[in-house]
């Protein structure tokens, strides 16, 4: 386990600055002057030059990726060009929101994606497939205006954006999460209203994950279905139900469970495009606003949040499967 | 078993969505009988610093928290009293005199005087941030008296009080609070998210991202607010925005409705589209330092080939005009700077190779629009067009290395005041902040110098027709459209005014909510 540990850490340090390099790189080769942006057209060219050298982007880039590095140690993420914020300042604000959401479409992919896989390994749920399938194939950002049409529009059943009515005044920590904060508070009207809001983007960002994992639980079931183990557990008189759920999902764990840590990724690219539909307060949509303004230490911030985030899930990920199936253990 | 499986997951999935939407009634209205006005941003507006702020999204809370010493009347160019009552400048241009406004307060408290007018200005000045150029011609400020303000300047500033009029304009901050978060920034950090100005409403909550509040300012020296607040989202989609204007949980949409959905807005009985003048101008910049239109002939037949007046009626329909000079449409008589591009069956030569084509994303579609048909047409005319949607970052770069630096850009601009040096100076002066690709006259930069320190208005707009006249000859930039400030409004909202150099702002002091 120490070692699976120091492998992991080892390897996200260097995922980590393998994505700083890039993002210096981009940098480097994405011709723009977020400086004369930031400061405004009519400022005089000594203002923008005194800007950009309090900024330190006069220096080569070089210079400024071994400051930027030496001060990321020490978890200073530099100043965000827009907001005039620390970075660190900025991505604690705005990541809580994107964990809730994420979380919360995470936990409904791999709920519908069970579901479709476990219905569908025996041939049924035709219809749970056709529907799955056919929303994860419209574009994200289509298939949230379509919910938002059908579901706040013309049904009124959920909200059209953000995170909470403000006039709730809900709680504003200890997680950030809103649903835990309301539930912490013993507010359940907060835990209702940011439920609401949350039900449609994490819908949306969790319908492509679903079916991916979804279809290969159901080949790994047809495929684990088909071996002696279960051959023999059918001749105890065990029924048909009794087969899957006892001796058929866990040995068919391990092919879904990579898939989920891939599907992460998937979910984590979403929210920008989902964020911004929904003005669900975010890093995906300070992302968004950091890449029109061209604000590279926001950028740079995020890209290292979400890399973290990645390989964490990712070697969480693998220990579930290792739980899942105890051959792994041995290797 | 599936079947069983399947009611589970639909039982689930039942039970959160049901849980959520019982809480999804609409919010019920908030305080007095004003009630709320629901707006929304498309972006944040990064900061709330009166003497930082330099963007258009954030004008109606920067309005109405802070006021200046001179506002512009609704629909007019002229001025109106703000915090100043009554204004003299001497004969030489050098002396501003202002008789200040008695009985104000600022939000926190605190009593407004000349010394706090002389406190902020001279903040605006330490900060040193963009906005600070409307003041660096000052030689001294005096304060003989509490409720007088006297400017001394170096040397005569043509629109000098159009620059206390601007919306980004010097804009009075309470004393006490300056002091209170001095800090070592000129309280720059705590002002960039909190607010203490003397306007009609204060500044109740900012919350980056996500939503500002206003809230009425129960003092205010002057007509105050029919609304009790003002809650401000940022949406970022303009889908949503719309979306939520029809469903009743916005009340306006104040700039980038789709172009192509107004005609649908306005047959909708809960909406009203309101278009006001305005001096945005969308303009087409040309790279005059680099072949192939360093070639003034080959500009003016680019400029013919686009077949203007009909392209702008084509985009806009009726909610702007063919742009008939190179100032925006109010700023100068428009016979002192005419522009013209008749439409001629010249075609470019076949080596003209080609053209690299940049504009800047905006959300009502007009811009990749405008830059789809300019291309067709060019394309039709025999030159061969590129077209590529950036970023304002990616334009400010150009300037730095012309010779890489697109054919042509294309963007929507608007002068910081009503006055012709405030759009001239960014636009085409030779170290213009908005001279993208780095257009040169000198006989044009000198008419400017020579305009700006002219006292006569008669003899100053002469000077600016002519540096306006010598842009349109050397056809550096071509003047497309003057579009109309177009706003889509909940019906039952009435008391609606609009300054045309306010763009994408009403006075949310005025407004009332039926």
């Amino acid at each position: 386990m120490a070692r699976f540990t120091l492998i992991r850490l080892a390897s996200l340090v260097g995922i980590l600055l393998g994505l700083s390099v890039v993002v210096f790189l981009l940098q480097a080769v994405v011709p723009a002057d977020p400086v004369r942006a930031m400061v405004g057209a009519s400022a005089r060219p000594e203002i923008v030059e005194a800007k950009r050298h309090e900024l330190g982007l006069d220096r080569p880039l070089p210079v400024q990726y071994v400051q930027f590095l030496s001060r990321a140690v020490r978890g200073d993420l530099q100043m965000s060009l827009h907001t005039r914020r620390p970075v660190r300042t900025d991505i604690a604000a705005f990541l809580p929101a994107t964990v809730e959401l994420a979380a919360t479409a995470l936990a409904m992919a791999v709920v519908l994606g069970g579901a479709l896989g476990l219905v569908t390994a025996r041939g049924g749920g035709a219809s749970l497939r056709v529907t799955l399938v056919a929303s994860a194939s419209v574009p994200a950002f289509l298939l949230a205006l379509l919910l938002l049409i059908v579901f706040y529009a013309r049904l009124r059943w959920f909200p059209g954006s953000g995170r909470i009515s403000p006039e709730l005044g809900a709680p504003t920590g200890p997680t950030g999460l809103l649903t835990v904060d309301g539930l912490l508070a013993g507010r359940l009207d907060v835990v209702r209203d940011a439920l609401a809001h949350l039900a449609l983007p994490a819908l949306c960002l969790a319908l492509g994950p679903a079916v991916a994992v979804g279809r290969t639980l159901r080949s790994s079931l047809q495929t684990v279905l088909g071996s002696d183990h279960i051959r023999t557990a059918r001749a105890k008189g065990l029924t048909e139900r009794g087969v899957l759920l006892r001796h058929g999902v866990r040995p068919a764990l391990n092919a879904p469970l990579t898939m989920t840590g891939l599907q992460v990724g998937m979910l984590l690219a979403g929210v920008v495009v989902i964020e911004s539909i929904f003005a669900w307060p975010g890093l995906g949509l300070y992302t968004a606003r950091a890449i029109t303004t061209v604000d590279f230490p926001a950028i740079v911030g995020v890209t290292l949040v979400m890399g973290a985030a990645y390989v964490i899930i990712n070697a969480l990920v693998d220990l579930a499967q290792v739980a899942a199936d105890p051959r792994l253990r041995a290797g | 078993m599936s079947r069983r499986l399947l009611q589970l997951v639909t039982m689930v999935l039942a039970a959160v969505l049901l849980a959520a939407a019982c809480s999804s009634t609409p919010p019920a209205q908030q305080g007095g009988e004003g009630g709320t006005l629901r707006l929304a941003y498309l972006a944040d507006m990064a900061q709330a610093d009166p003497d930082v702020f330099y963007d258009i999204e954030g004008n109606t809370v920067i309005l109405s928290v802070y006021e200046g010493l001179l506002k512009y009347k609704p629909d007019s160019t002229e001025f109106a009293p703000s915090l100043a009552e009554s204004w003299e400048v001497s004969p030489d241009g050098l002396t501003y005199t202002f008789k200040l406004r008695s009985g104000v307060k600022f939000q926190d408290g605190t009593p407004f005087d000349a010394q706090a007018v002389k406190t902020s200005f001279q903040r605006r000045l330490d900060v040193g941030a963009a906005p600070a150029y409307m003041l660096e011609p000052v030689a001294s400020m005096q304060t003989p008296d509490a409720s007088t303000f006297v400017i001394r300047l170096k040397h005569p500033v043509a629109p000098f009080l159009h620059y206390m009029a601007s919306s980004w304009g010097p804009k009075v901050i309470s004393p006490k609070a300056l002091a209170d978060h001095a800090g070592k920034d000129h309280a720059q950090t705590w002002l960039n998210e909190h607010a203490v100005g003397t306007g009609p409403f204060q500044l109740t909550a900012f919350e980056r991202g996500q939503r500002y509040e206003l809230t009425k300012f129960a003092d205010y020296w002057g007509q105050k607010a029919h609304l009790d607040k003002v809650e401000i989202r940022i949406i970022p989609d303009i889908g949503t925005q719309r979306l939520q204007l029809q469903s009743g949980d916005l009340d306006a949409i104040l700039h980038s409705f789709p172009q192509a959905e107004l005609e649908a807005a306005k047959g909708n009985p809960d909406l009203q589209v309101l278009d006001f003048s305005s001096f945005l101008n969308n303009i087409l910049y040309l790279n005059t330092n680099k072949k192939p239109l360093s070639d003034p002939a080959l500009r003016k037949t680019l400029a013919s080939a686009i077949n203007r007046d009909t392209l702008v009626t084509e985009v806009y329909g009726t909610y702007a005009k063919p742009s008939s000079s190179t100032y925006p449409s109010g700023l100068l008589d428009p016979t002192l700077a005419p522009v013209s591009y008749p439409p001629s069956e010249t075609t470019a030569p076949a080596n003209t190779g080609k053209l690299t084509f940049a504009y800047t994303a905006d959300d009502s579609g007009v811009h990749r629009r405008i830059a789809e048909l300019i291309q067709q047409r060019l394309d039709a005319a025999g030159f061969s067009v590129a077209i590529n949607e950036v970023q304002l970052p990616q334009v400010f770069e150009y300037v730095n290395d012309l010779q890489a630096a697109p054919d042509l850009v294309m963007q929507t601009n608007t002068p910081d005041g009503a006055h012709p040096d405030m759009w001239a100076r960014i636009e085409w002066y030779s170290t213009g902040g908005l001279n993208y690709l780095g257009y040169k006259n000198p006989q044009a930069d000198k008419a400017l110098d020579q305009a700006l320190e002219t006292t006569d208005k008669a003899t100053a707009d002469r000077l600016y027709g002519e540096a306006g006249k010598i842009l349109a000859q050397d056809t550096a930039i071509i003047f497309i459209a003057d579009p109309r400030d177009v706003m889509v409004l909940r019906k039952n909202l009435t008391g609606i005014q609009h300054v045309p150099n306010y763009p994408w702002a009403l006075n949310l002091a005025a407004l009332q909510k039926g």
